[in-house]
């Protein structure tokens, strides 16, 4: 029993993370239209952003996951001003950009924190337990996160201006230009937000998983197969990918091991692309 | 650069010295590259031969882009070729030259077989698509170490046999010579893919590309002809990796991965794919750009780094990849020349 | 090796001869042109060929910098004297980005371009690109990793890691000094470094009479998330958990979630980077006892008589001051400990021609290895006897402090207990013959 409690929490864990980074992915994907490459390298310099001020500089544990956002948000606009806003008709060309700019930002990172990992005492040792299972704050606070993050997007996306010109711009880009909206605004705001979210990611998750220049190949595999599990377009498809995912993930690898959890996430990705292209919560229409 | 015999477009009447020299493209680029190991260091020559080898990787990828497919498992196609040819060769015995060729039709029949789930999909979704089965590929490597060796791979792959005449001695552990066969292998696929491309075939696949329900609504299967590029682009992709498993003598799952396959389609787009020179021209351009010029300047640990910028700034100024930087030059130089030489200008 | 070389020029020159007629004029060109640029005769130059960039480059970029300052002091001091004249030491390093490809790209180059006598390479997937090009040369390479080694490649040498085969030692270190520990739990990562440590460990498990609780946990070595990894592991709650050999990113998170999820018992690795760190992340008390295979190298043991690595603690901390104390790890030293055994071959042999120099080194069976004088051996495991397998430190964190408990001799295991070594590697497919 103890085994099953803590899997799920585990699961509960891992599918937060993931949540983030996916909903930042689909984020840039249903506005700009191109696939960021790079968003792995996001959620590390997110990582890169609390080694520097927290484990280094000694700033406060959140002051330096809010900078990460911040800071990653930013260069998510810079990508957006110099490389993505060029290539608006030209994804293709986006995405070869993408691979150039990951490419820079592990070389910039190597020059600055050494190939090696970085590394981030946890800013608190403390934990509770419940039926036998630990979840320790430092994951709390990542569960914690995100679902107040998640939970802010969805009400900026339904209640204000921007929220209505991004799913229009979304949707339509023709049609949302027409009307009056701003593509330049929009894409900034979406670029700011979706970077913003994996940096935010990686600085959460900085003290668990012992960061690397190298690590956001990890995350950019996973992240593809949970959009498209959820589908492309869709925010809410993702975070709930991230949860289905996360779960048979972390119970397969519990149960079996981590290669076949692996392998099972694989088939089940394959197995959404052919009975269901759009995933499962994707637009009728094919892209 | 790289166009093959019989690729010459129709040229004006006139017969100055210029157009002669025009029409006879071809001969000098072959004697160009014929000439072209005896001018390169030894190592620079392994470059070379590793170079021609994926010239046919990523002519073959064009193909298949022709439909408006992108696929993220064309490296992983390779490496089905390489794996049966070396796995033939070294354990049913079979020759060396017969072993590629069969790779090349094993590629082509995973590829065939593949075309079910994958063709369901389109876009983006194709794209991804085609990265999960090249992943399960790749899964299936390392996890079967009978008969595909597991994560190390297969070593010691039979090397294509020297030929022994008695005048003739030729030794393909040599680059220079592999060198030799790799162009010959190379130009004769390129010539193949080139005319399947100039064939009713070809145009079909333009026609799949730009009017998709427009073929359809005319009778075309878009299906088949879809397949049927995949399926010949993977062949040609399986004898690259037989060219590759026999020259390196080595193959393993992480050399066939998603890393790999970004070069292809790096190349592919910094060369531009309108036309049938434009990805080669992009893979050969890259390859001198990193593997020599970067090297030379002694740049180790920041080769990435200035890579990574040089496929940026590619893109955003050279947004129909490099074949346009040919064009746009001889529009400056005829616009200085007062466009007095109009005719026998245009490229294919 | 002259004979299979003469071979080769003349069938190249019988093909140049046959191929078109411009062939010859151009050759004339082309040798004329291409860049044999030899060094002058008072320095010899290494090749270091491993991976500099890119996500492997942490085993082999900090090896070419712990060789340069190998090469500066033994520089400062005159150089390595062989036959009678000294000789300066360059280095030629040459980024292989882990792809046998260019493996095979960089040999070529730092022999026939840059004259080299001896390389140095990481080893694993990009050995067997260079592979043929070392039997052709007759050129010495040595590797890390010694499941390179093969009875083909009679001139690659592994004279210093002998991964996974010294994991024994903490093993039997554990079961003479802690008999209460029974049961074990294993996790590893599924590749080509990870296989054989389980087959090791197993091995070495099985002839402590410790027993394995369940089969060993494989993981992606993509793995980013460990919780579920760990709380698999301590299912049944083991008196030995046993985290094999794994990458350093690893092992911090491993540590870290088996803290959290409560655990007690004993833990086993082959590496621990960055220890002081995963104590901050865990505590003092959880990470004490905690057995690995890698001393700091300001460890005062090293200073013992035996060792043969020439100033472990001046070494250590020349390398902090100029690369950072962040950038050590176990390759730092590593290669310059190749090095020492290299020039102490030359030394002996008046020559730094590569197959002199190979036969020197391997004189007598016998070789001066970083932990202490050592024999060459292999032939049952790897079908060569070019592992130098001495004796090797097993390191306990005491006091926060990583502290070399014993020297202990691999060998003498190995002669107690080759068949269940045998019977694991066998199982896992590691052993030399039925790899690929």
């Amino acid at each position: 029993m103890d085994l099953l409690w803590q899997t799920a929490v585990n699961a509960t864990y891992a599918a937060s993370y993931m949540a983030l980074i996916a909903v930042g992915l689909v984020m840039i994907f249903g506005v700009m239209g191109v696939i960021n490459f790079a968003h792995g390298e996001l959620y590390m310099v997110g990582a890169y952003c609390v080694v520097f001020l927290y484990a280094q500089e000694n700033f406060p544990f959140l002051l330096a996951v809010a900078a990460g956002l911040v800071f990653v948000g930013i260069v998510g606009i810079v990508m957006e001003r110099t490389m993505f806003r060029p290539l608006r008709d030209n994804p293709l060309g986006g995405l070869i950009a993408s691979i150039g700019f990951l490419l820079i930002l592990q070389t910039l990172v190597v020059f600055g924190f050494g190939r090696r990992m970085g590394h981030v005492p946890p800013s608190t040792h403390g934990k509770i337990e419940f039926f036998g299972a630990v979840l320790t704050y430092q994951r709390l606070f990542v569960i914690v996160a995100a679902i107040l993050l998640l939970a802010a997007l969805w009400a900026f996306l339904r209640r204000s201006k921007f929220g209505r010109a991004l799913r229009a711009c979304a949707q339509d880009t023709e049609a949302a230009s027409l009307q009056g909206i701003s593509m330049n605004q929009t894409a900034r705001i979406a670029m700011f937000i979706g970077a913003g979210l994996a940096g935010v990611a990686g600085a959460l998750t900085a003290p668990l998983v012992s960061p690397t220049p190298y690590i956001g190949h990890s995350i950019i595999v996973t992240a593809f197969i949970i959009i498209i599990v959820g589908g492309v377009g869709s925010l809410e498809g993702a975070v709930i990918a991230a949860v289905l995912y996360a779960f048979v993930h972390t119970f397969v690898t519990t149960f079996f091991d981590g290669v076949i959890a692996n392998i099972v996430g694989l088939a089940l990705m394959l197995s959404v692309l052919v009975v269901r292209p759009t995933g499962l919560f994707g637009a009728r229409e094919r892209a | 650069m790289p166009e093959p015999v019989g690729a010459m477009p129709a040229t004006g009447t006139g017969g100055s010295i210029g157009r002669i020299a025009w029409r006879l493209r071809p001969v000098f680029l072959f004697a160009a590259l014929a000439a072209l190991p005896y001018l390169l260091s030894y190592s620079q020559q392994e470059i070379a031969v590793l170079l021609v080898i994926n010239v046919l990787l990523v002519s073959s990828y064009r193909l298949l882009t022709l439909t408006g497919e992108w696929s993220l498992g064309h490296v992983v196609i390779m490496g089905v070729g390489a794996y049966a040819s070396a796995l033939l060769a070294k354990q049913a015995g079979v020759p060396v030259p017969l072993s590629m060729l069969l790779g090349g039709c094993m590629a082509a029949a995973v590829a065939a077989l593949l075309s079910f789930p994958l063709f369901r999909m389109k876009g983006f979704y194709f794209l991804i698509g085609s990265f999960a089965a090249g992943e399960i590929i790749r899964l299936i490597w390392k996890r079967f170490t009978d008969p595909f060796g597991g994560p190390k791979g297969l070593k010691r792959i039979e090397p294509f046999p020297d030929i022994e005449t008695g005048f003739l001695s030729i030794d393909f552990y040599e680059p220079v010579n592999y060198y030799f066969l790799a162009l010959v292998v190379v130009s004769a696929s390129l010539f193949v893919l080139y005319r399947i491309e100039r064939s009713r075939i070809g145009l079909t696949f333009h026609a799949i590309h730009w009017q998709d329900r427009l073929a359809e609504s005319v009778g075309v299967d878009t299906f088949r002809y879809r397949t049927l590029a995949f399926v010949i682009a993977s062949f040609f992709a399986g004898i690259a990796g037989g060219l590759y498993a026999h020259y390196i003598g080595a193959v393993n799952p992480t050399r066939f991965s998603v890393d790999q396959m970004v070069y292809v389609l790096v190349w592919a787009i910094v060369g531009g794919t309108a036309t049938f020179h434009g990805p080669i021209l992009g893979v050969v351009v890259l390859t001198v750009i990193n593997e020599i010029v970067l090297r030379a300047l002694g740049l180790d640990t920041a080769r990435p780094l200035i890579y990574g910028a040089i496929l940026i700034l590619s893109v955003l100024y050279l947004p129909n990849g490099l074949e346009s930087l040919g064009p746009r030059l001889r529009a400056l130089w005829q616009r200085r020349r007062g466009g007095s030489a109009a005719a026998g200008s245009e490229p294919a | 090796m002259s004979r299979k070389s003469l071979d080769r020029k003349i069938s190249r020159r019988k093909f140049l001869g046959t191929t078109a007629a411009s062939g010859t004029a151009l050759a004339a060109m082309g040798s004329g042109l291409s860049r044999v640029a030899f060094a002058d005769s008072h320095t010899i130059r290494i090749g270091f060929l491993a991976p500099l960039t890119g996500p492997v480059a942490a085993w082999g970029k900090p090896g070419l910098d712990g060789c340069l300052i190998w090469a500066d002091w033994v520089n400062a001091k005159g150089g390595v004297n062989i036959g009678g004249q000294s000789y300066n030491i360059e280095f030629v390093g040459y980024d292989n980005e882990y792809d046998a490809a260019k493996a095979r790209t960089g040999a070529t180059k730092l022999i026939k371009e840059d004259g080299v006598k001896f390389v140095m390479m990481l080893g694993g997937d990009t050995w067997p690109g260079v592979q043929k090009i070392a039997e052709r040369e007759g050129m010495l390479f040595s590797t890390l990793l010694p499941s390179d080694l093969s009875p083909d490649s009679t001139t690659l040498v592994a004279p210093c890691e002998v991964h996974p085969i010294y994991n024994v030692t903490g093993v039997e270190w554990l079961a003479e000094n802690k008999p209460e520990l029974k049961t074990a739990a294993m996790c590893a990562q599924d590749d080509a470094l990870g296989k054989p440590s389980v087959a090791t460990y197993l091995a070495a498990f099985e002839a402590a009479g410790i027993e394995m609780q369940d089969e060993p946990l494989f993981f992606d070595p993509a793995t980013t998330d460990f919780a579920p990894v760990m709380t698999k592991l301590l299912a049944g709650n083991p008196d030995i958990l046993c985290l094999d050999t794994c990458y350093a990113d690893y092992v911090h998170p491993l540590c870290e979630q088996a803290f959290q999820q409560g655990y007690k018992g004993q833990i086993i690795s082959c590496t621990a980077d960055f220890y002081q760190k995963i104590i901050e992340k865990t505590s003092a008390e959880f990470m004490e006892g905690f057995i690995f295979q890698f001393p700091d190298f300001d460890d005062p043991a090293l200073n013992s008589e035996g060792v043969n690595f020439v100033n472990p603690n001046e070494f250590y901390a020349e390398y902090a001051k100029r690369y950072g104390a962040s950038e050590w790890g176990a390759v730092s030293w590593e290669y310059a400990s190749i090095m020492d055994l290299w020039a102490d071959a030359a030394g002996k042999a008046g020559s730094a021609e590569p197959a002199a120099v190979l036969e020197a080194m391997k004189a007598g069976g016998t070789g001066k290895h970083a932990f202490g004088t050592a024999d060459w051996w292999g032939t049952e495991l790897f079908g060569i006897d070019n592992a130098l397998v001495g004796n090797w430190p097993v390191v306990a964190i005491e006091g926060g402090k990583a502290t070399i408990k014993e020297f202990r001799s691999i060998p003498a295991w190995w002669d107690k207990h080759k068949d269940l070594m045998v019977k694991h590697m066998t199982a896992l497919g590691q052993m030399w013959n039925q790899r690929g």
